[in-house]
């Protein structure tokens, strides 16, 4: 049987189907895309090839795509700093709760992974709302009425109405992840850590952080890179607006290609944002493997 | 046992590729009937044997209990009753999606038998150039009696490619009750409006509703503004194309400024960016807001029994109010003939597509039904269809349809094809969000017109 699985053939078998789905799943439409992005093309008609000037234009002029790729890095920074500590900090103590509460609360803390993201981002359009919102009615009757703000309509705040949603909804995953990395580590260090007198934050400094260490990474990683590719909650909340003040890249070639009905341009954007996010993809392997795993 | 060994490693590759070859075949099994439709089709209508057709039906009317999609429901449902033989596949999205499904049916060649259009150039002219649209007959539509001029926005090179339904008119719908209660006099003139604005601000109360996350609604209102001050229709379209500057043209100044006027008084409703269609819409339903800034399709609202007793009784609408120094009259209006119906040019059921269409746009069917139970107002002639039963937007609406001294034609932000419309709607949004000022709101727009 060994030798089976070694046999050259076998492998190419096995191998191919999945290169062949790959290859026409993802490389053929990539290349079709490279293609496309030469073009002039309207989505209606002919086209006439146009050389790199999409390309051109992509990189160094378009403000609009700047823009998204700045919104992109406030989300996987806010990601990284702010939803991640606190998913960790309650992975920490619903670890520590045990019996029926701990998986209840695990349950409760994954329901946003699985609710619809149409449902979630209505219901945060309705929540945000400025005259009959749930947020500026909570504000009031807790006498913070200053606070009070057009959450998605405000060009200085929509940003982060939407970064905050886009975190709430992704909560969980970052959750599952460190909650079972933390279930991960033996119970034995922490038994004797704390024969050797350490308390709970010596234990976690001690511990938890560095046994956590691998799985904080890949969690930072993916954080970075769904950043990079979120689309769903801004087309159903904003659409990219007040203007493009929430714009994100996904978002934008979409309305690229079916508004403005720009296909070529919307195809060079696609091709230079998986670029950028392979590049992405690279450098935060790079920063964080040899060193730590 | 190494023949052994190299016999399973040949069965298992072979078994693997079989397995993919079974994929292929069940593919192409699942795509084949499509064909033998359109084969046999074309072989039925000298026969009068009635073979099953299917329609395939592509509307932007999602909701087919209230209005216009009611109205295509039943027609459709008549039709269906009336003609054993005939199915209709009714797909409906609302209108940007409707869009983006439509721009996709068209990259792949697969646009469903009867469609729904907008004749503007920004969305039709390429589909009528590009041969998307069969060609219709006028002859046919001799006796439909469409207004003058509907059907132009429909037509390429001379030819006839598609129908209009409706006569489009933008309007602000009041909530009587509410101005009313409130002591604050119904707007005719823009000062007028802008005190209305901050009186009901004043008792908490938001003026109008709108929405503004559907962007194409501000282009409109500024429009209707454009329009009040300069007196001239050409005045936006000039602009648009080139002829003059939004940025030097002192009236669209003038108007620019106004709107930002009326956005900072606080005429629109709280969180209007973000507000889409029905968002805006339920506002005026529920009496929340005094005011709503829509076409006159909504003119069905004074007779929908979801609606409140108490909102039908005092729903109605003024046209959109004068400016004190400005040139335009109130008669001067933005009006256009927006929606309407084609049929594919590659469709396999094209003559069917087509005598359906006939059917629906028939003077005792569109015009007629939608007038009569207060769903739409038509672009075909309906003075023959009064019953002195009409709701009172009818009526009102009718009125200032019939006293109109000026038309504006497609609106401005559709007026250019390909990205136009997505520049000047981002742009509007920004200028009513307040991210740009009035300097730079126009000096955008310049940019937009190349």
């Amino acid at each position: 049987m060994d030798r089976i699985r070694r046999n050259k053939y076998v492998i190419f078998a096995l191998v191919f189907p999945g290169l062949i789905i790959y290859a026409f799943a993802v490389l053929y439409p990539i290349f079709k895309s490279f293609y496309y992005g030469m073009t002039d093309w309207k989505g209606i008609g002919e086209f006439n090839i146009i050389g790199l000037e999409n390309y051109k234009k992509v990189i160094f002029e378009d403000k609009v795509f700047v823009t998204s790729l700045i919104n992109a890095a406030v989300l996987a920074i806010c990601t990284v700093l702010i939803q991640h500590p606190i998913a960790m900090f309650f992975a920490i103590i619903v670890d520590k709760l045990g019996g029926k509460l701990e998986s209840f609360f695990r349950a409760v803390l994954f329901i946003p992974c699985v609710i619809s993201i149409v449902v979630t981002s209505k219901m945060w359009v309705n929540v945000f709302n400025s005259s009959y919102g749930l947020l500026n009615k909570f504000l009031d009757a807790v006498h913070l009425g200053f606070l009070k703000h057009d959450w998605l309509g405000d060009q200085h705040v929509a940003l982060y109405s939407v970064v905050f949603v886009i975190m709430w909804q992704g909560f969980g995953y970052a959750f599952l992840i460190y909650y079972s990395g933390i279930k991960g580590i033996p119970e034995e260090l922490f038994e004797a850590g704390r024969i050797d007198g350490a308390n709970s934050w010596q234990q976690f400094i001690n511990i938890t952080y560095p046994m956590l260490k691998p799985v904080i990474l890949v969690n930072v990683s993916i954080a970075i890179t769904s950043s990079l590719k979120q689309m769903e909650p801004i087309y159903l909340m904003t659409n990219g607006g007040p203007g493009t003040k929430t714009q994100f890249v996904a978002n934008y070639l979409y309305t690229q290609a079916f508004t403005a009905q720009k296909y070529g341009y919307a195809n060079a954007i696609a091709v230079v944002f998986v670029v950028i996010c392979l590049i992405t993809t690279v450098v935060v392997q790079k920063i964080f493997k040899p060193r730590d795993i | 046992m190494k023949l052994f060994r190299k016999g399973l490693v040949f069965l298992v590759a072979i078994a693997l590729l079989l397995s993919m070859a079974a994929c292929g075949k069940k593919a192409s099994k699942e795509t084949s009937p499509t064909p033998t439709v359109s084969d046999s089709t074309p072989s039925t209508p000298a026969e009068e044997t009635k073979e099953p057709v299917t329609i395939k039906f592509f509307s932007n009317l999602p909701d087919r209990s209230s209005g216009q999609g009611l109205l295509e429901q039943t027609i459709l449902d008549n039709y269906m009753k009336e003609n054993d033989h005939i199915t209709i596949e009714i797909e409906a999205l609302q209108d940007e999606p409707f869009k983006q499904k439509f721009q996709s049916y068209v990259a792949s060649n697969n646009l469903p038998d009867i469609f729904n259009v907008w004749g503007q150039p920004a969305f039709f002219e390429a589909v009528m150039e590009k041969g998307y649209a069969a060609e219709l007959n006028p002859a046919d539509y001799a006796s439909y009696n469409f207004f003058e001029g509907s059907t132009t926005d429909f037509s390429y090179n001379g030819k006839l490619y598609g129908l209009p339904r409706n006569q489009d008119i933008t309007t602000i719908f009041i909530n009587k009750a509410i101005f009313e209660e409130n002591g604050v006099k119904i707007p005719g003139t823009y000062g007028e409006l802008l005190q209305a604005a901050k009186d009901f601000r004043a008792k908490g109360i938001q003026p109008l509703s709108i929405n503004g996350r559907d962007k194409w609604i501000l282009n409109l209102f500024f429009q209707d503004l454009v329009i009040k001050v300069s007196g001239n229709q050409q005045t936006i379209y000039d602009a648009s194309t080139g002829k003059t500057k939004f940025s030097e043209d002192p009236d669209i100044r003038k108007a620019a400024e106004l709107f930002k006027e009326l956005v900072d008084a606080g005429l629109f409703q709280d969180s209007f960016v973000s507000a889409d269609y029905g968002a805006a819409q339920n506002l005026f339903l529920q009496e929340q807001t005094a005011m709503f800034y829509m076409g006159a399709w909504e003119v069905g609202m004074a007779s929908n029994p979801d609606n409140s007793e108490h909102f039908r009784e005092n729903v109605g609408l003024i046209p959109f109010p004068v400016v004190e120094d400005g040139k335009g009259k109130i008669t001067d209006v933005c009006a256009w003939n927006g929606g309407g119906y084609a049929v594919s040019a590659s469709s396999p059921v094209k003559d069917e597509a087509i005598k359906l269409l006939n059917y629906m746009m028939h003077p005792d069917n569109w015009p007629k039904i939608g007038w009569q139970q207060g769903l739409v107002v038509p672009g075909q002639k309906y003075s023959d269809y009064m019953t002195g039963e009409e709701n009172v937007l009818q009526v009102q609406i009718t009125d200032v349809l019939n006293t109109a001294t000026s038309m504006s034609g497609t609106p401005w932000n559709d007026f250019n094809p390909g990205d136009w419309k997505a520049n000047v709607e981002n742009y509007i949004q920004e200028f009513a969000a307040g991210i740009t000022s009035v300097d730079e709101f126009l000096a955008k727009l310049d940019s937009a017109v190349q």
